[in-house]
């Protein structure tokens, strides 16, 4: 199904819904809201999921009548996952389609590609991948909010976890780049304060992902764990290569962020007792109220559970949608302002707030542990989940270390 | 008909430069659009005058893209260079200098080995500029370029709105076309098209080629660094994919899409790919197999590219 015949269709089933309510809805100008995301490139499974949740979000805000009585509109935009795209989309966005609002986004680089713009065009931005600077200065601004987790609450959190739980003799494999190398700074500062022992780490090129060398040498140290920030596809490489000397058995394997695309794709041989931080597990729906009605949701119009990205999109819409509500105006400032005096929220998984100092989400995440291929449930069950790691503001940076004080 | 309508622009093709990009903001669907188009031009320009006009592939021109605008960017961004002029001055001085350096070494080879030479001195590059992370923001890309109003004698015109910017960089790039039209008619320009001709031929003329060939490398690298300036002023951030291998690539596939050794077919090229792109992508997410075909099909059976068809291929004139 093509993207066209796709909203169409989406269309007419949110009118089906509640005809008297969009018929009212229909009678001004939409709400437009511009979405660029990588849908080409290594991150459009993804992205795919990503825009799943983003679209069953706008068709709940229609459905229930619209925002402020108008309908809103997402458009989709490719940014090839390169940053100079992302900036081209994003004007185009705004001067072409006038759209008032931005959310997407994924990954770092892109975001701030993205952000550039909004903040010269003075348009609301909700960014929904992780990073660290888009919540700091210089990048940040009065109008960039980050729905997203980062990597030093990802990499504090799961960190702290696996020094208490699994040991505290650690060997750590990271990407070097942006993400990779902030995490690793983040463990090894956790691993300190927690007493233990770096016995190494091996920075690799990202998309690079060629362990045999390295592997003899963090066999022969043996730690208690390997901590593993290899994303995407460089993942899957890496646990077939641990897993070909033998190591699964010999220590734990933690991994501070891992997805769900790509843990289906290697499949639960490969995954089986790997830790893994995650900010959202469909499963969690059995004690979250907020999930349970999210997931059955996502189940009817998708026929599949949502996955990690399609969450944040569906939260980043429906916040946007909570600050029109509560500002009565699409004025971005106006919006923002009222995200701010109103912080608290629970689109999918519990209580979330945003930090006024920063315009940073505040948000639960969870441990979760690679199912035994015997044990998996359906096509998603692949985890098991461990711990739920409360929402906290001592996770992330204070304003004042971020430069906002 | 069109071959003469063509020919006839030929002969005044500075002015007919000028009189169609007053009116192009007009006739793409939106602004920045069709700003993109005018500095990729330029950069394919830039390409074309050392591929198109003196025969030299070099398949690494992201290199001096990426030093125009992280030379601009990171003086404004960083070292507080408070003007544009400033800003724009330091990036094309980068480029140049680095154009200077890069082409003296690889002008040492011929055929495959330079082509292979000016990519592994932009990948180089690349790396350098993705590890000096404190000043060139990494992999993330240089982010807090100011968006400073360009200074004249009696006014400061802001740069803010995108048609503001337009007309500020249709300025400086017609002013580099006229440059380029001058050197391309002076003797120089004729030696350039001798040595892509037949390189013996011209030496047993008395020129001394090699020095005209880094000439021409040093201004293609300056067009080049220019057209990277003005792509930092205008997305106040540099991703670092502007020094990588895909950013030289994309400027050959302008170039030929547009007809290689015509004086308009680097802007057609550009054009062509920036507004298909742009539009394309909107409909469906299978857009590169499209460019990629209609690509293909020129080099298979239009090689004189778009622009270099419809005049009948009349070299540079």
């Amino acid at each position: 199904m093509d993207r066209r015949s796709f909203l169409a269709a989406t269309a007419a089933g949110a009118a089906a819904l509640g005809v008297p309510t969009v018929l009212r809805a229909q009678n001004r100008e939409p709400i437009r809201v511009g979405f660029p995301l990588p849908l080409t490139g290594p991150f459009s499974a993804l992205a795919n999921d990503l825009q799943r949740g983003a679209t069953l979000a706008v068709e709940e805000v229609n459905a229930r009548g619209g925002v402020l009585g108008r309908r809103m509109e997402v458009l989709f935009r490719d940014d090839q996952l390169k940053p100079a795209v992302g900036a081209q989309r994003t004007k185009e966005l705004i001067e072409n389609e006038k759209v008032q609002f931005v959310v997407g986004g994924l990954a770092a680089h892109v975001q701030m590609a993205i952000n550039e713009q909004t903040k010269k065009s003075r348009v609301l931005f909700v960014s929904v991948s992780q990073s660290d600077e888009i919540s700091a200065r210089p990048d940040t601004s009065p109008l960039t909010f980050h729905e997203a987790l980062n990597p030093t609450i990802t990499c504090r959190a799961v960190g702290s976890w696996v020094a208490q739980n699994l040991g505290t003799k650690w060997w750590i494999v990271y990407a070097d780049y942006a993400w990779g190398k902030q995490c690793n700074a983040v463990l090894t500062d956790v691993l300190a304060k927690h007493g233990g022992t770096l016995l190494g780490a091996t920075p690799y090129p990202l998309g690079n992902a060629e362990f045999v060398a390295h592997l003899p040498k963090i066999q022969a140290a043996k730690p208690d764990v390997l901590l593993s920030a290899t994303p995407g596809a460089d993942n899957i490489a890496f646990l077939k290569q641990v897993m070909s000397f033998g190591m699964k058995k010999q220590m734990r394997i933690a991994q501070p962020l891992q997805w769900m695309p790509v843990t289906k794709e290697g499949g639960p041989d490969l995954y089986a007792g790997v830790y893994a931080g995650i900010n959202f597990y469909w499963e969690v729906e059995e004690t979250i109220p907020s999930a349970r009605r999210y997931v059955a949701a996502f189940r009817q119009r998708f026929g599949t559970p949502p996955l990690d990205y399609s969450s944040y999109g569906y939260s980043g819409i429906l916040e946007l949608a909570r600050g029109v509500e509560l500002a009565k105006s699409t004025d971005s400032d106006a919006v923002a302002n009222a995200l701010r005096a109103h912080p608290v929220y629970d689109h999918y998984k519990g209580k979330q707030w945003w930090r006024g100092c920063d315009n940073k989400s505040f948000q639960d995440l969870w441990i979760v542990r690679g199912r035994e291929p015997d044990k998996v449930r359906g096509e998603w069950g692949l985890l098991d989940v461990v711990n739920r790691v409360p929402a906290d503001e001592r996770l992330d940076r204070s304003c004042a270390e971020k430069g906002l004080a | 008909m069109t071959a003469r309508f063509a020919s006839r622009i030929g002969t005044h093709p500075v002015l007919a430069f000028l009189l169609f990009f007053a009116m192009f903001p007009f006739l793409v669907p939106y602004k920045a659009l069709a700003t993109q188009v005018l500095i990729y031009g330029l950069f394919a320009v830039g390409f074309n005058l050392l591929y198109g006009y003196t025969g030299l592939l070099s398949f690494g021109h992201a290199a001096y893209f990426g030093l125009g605008a992280y030379g601009a960017g990171i003086a404004l961004a960083k070292l507080g260079v408070g003007s544009v002029w400033g800003g724009l001055g330091l990036g094309l001085g980068a480029a140049a200098t680095g154009g200077a350096l890069i082409g003296f070494l690889c002008l040492r080879r011929r055929g495959i080995y330079f082509a292979m030479l000016t990519l592994a001195f932009a990948q180089l590059l690349y790396f350098v500029v993705f590890h000096l992370a404190d000043l060139t923001g990494g992999d993330d890309g240089l982010r807090g370029i100011p968006q400073l109003p360009a200074r004249l004698p009696f006014l400061a015109l802001s740069l803010e709105s995108s048609l503001a910017f337009y007309y500020f960089a249709l300025a400086l790039v017609g002013l580099a076309v006229v440059g380029l039209r001058r050197v391309l008619d002076s003797p120089f320009g004729a030696v350039l098209q001798a040595i892509r001709e037949n390189g013996d031929r011209a030496v047993a003329c008395g020129y001394d080629i090699n020095r005209v060939r880094l000439l021409s490398f040093v201004f293609s690298a300056a067009l080049a660094g220019l057209a990277g300036a003005l792509e930092a002023l205008r997305l106040t951030v540099i991703p670092i994919e502007s020094l990588y291998w895909t950013t030289s690539g994309q400027v050959v596939m302008m170039t030929l899409l547009g007809g290689a050794g015509t004086f308009f077919g680097p802007f057609v090229g550009a054009a062509t790919y920036l507004v298909l792109e742009d539009r394309l992508s909107v409909l469906t997410e299978s857009w590169p197999l499209v460019i990629g075909t209609i690509f293909m099909a020129f080099v298979l059976f239009l090689p004189k590219g778009i622009w270099g068809t419809l005049t009948g291929g009349i070299h540079g004139r």
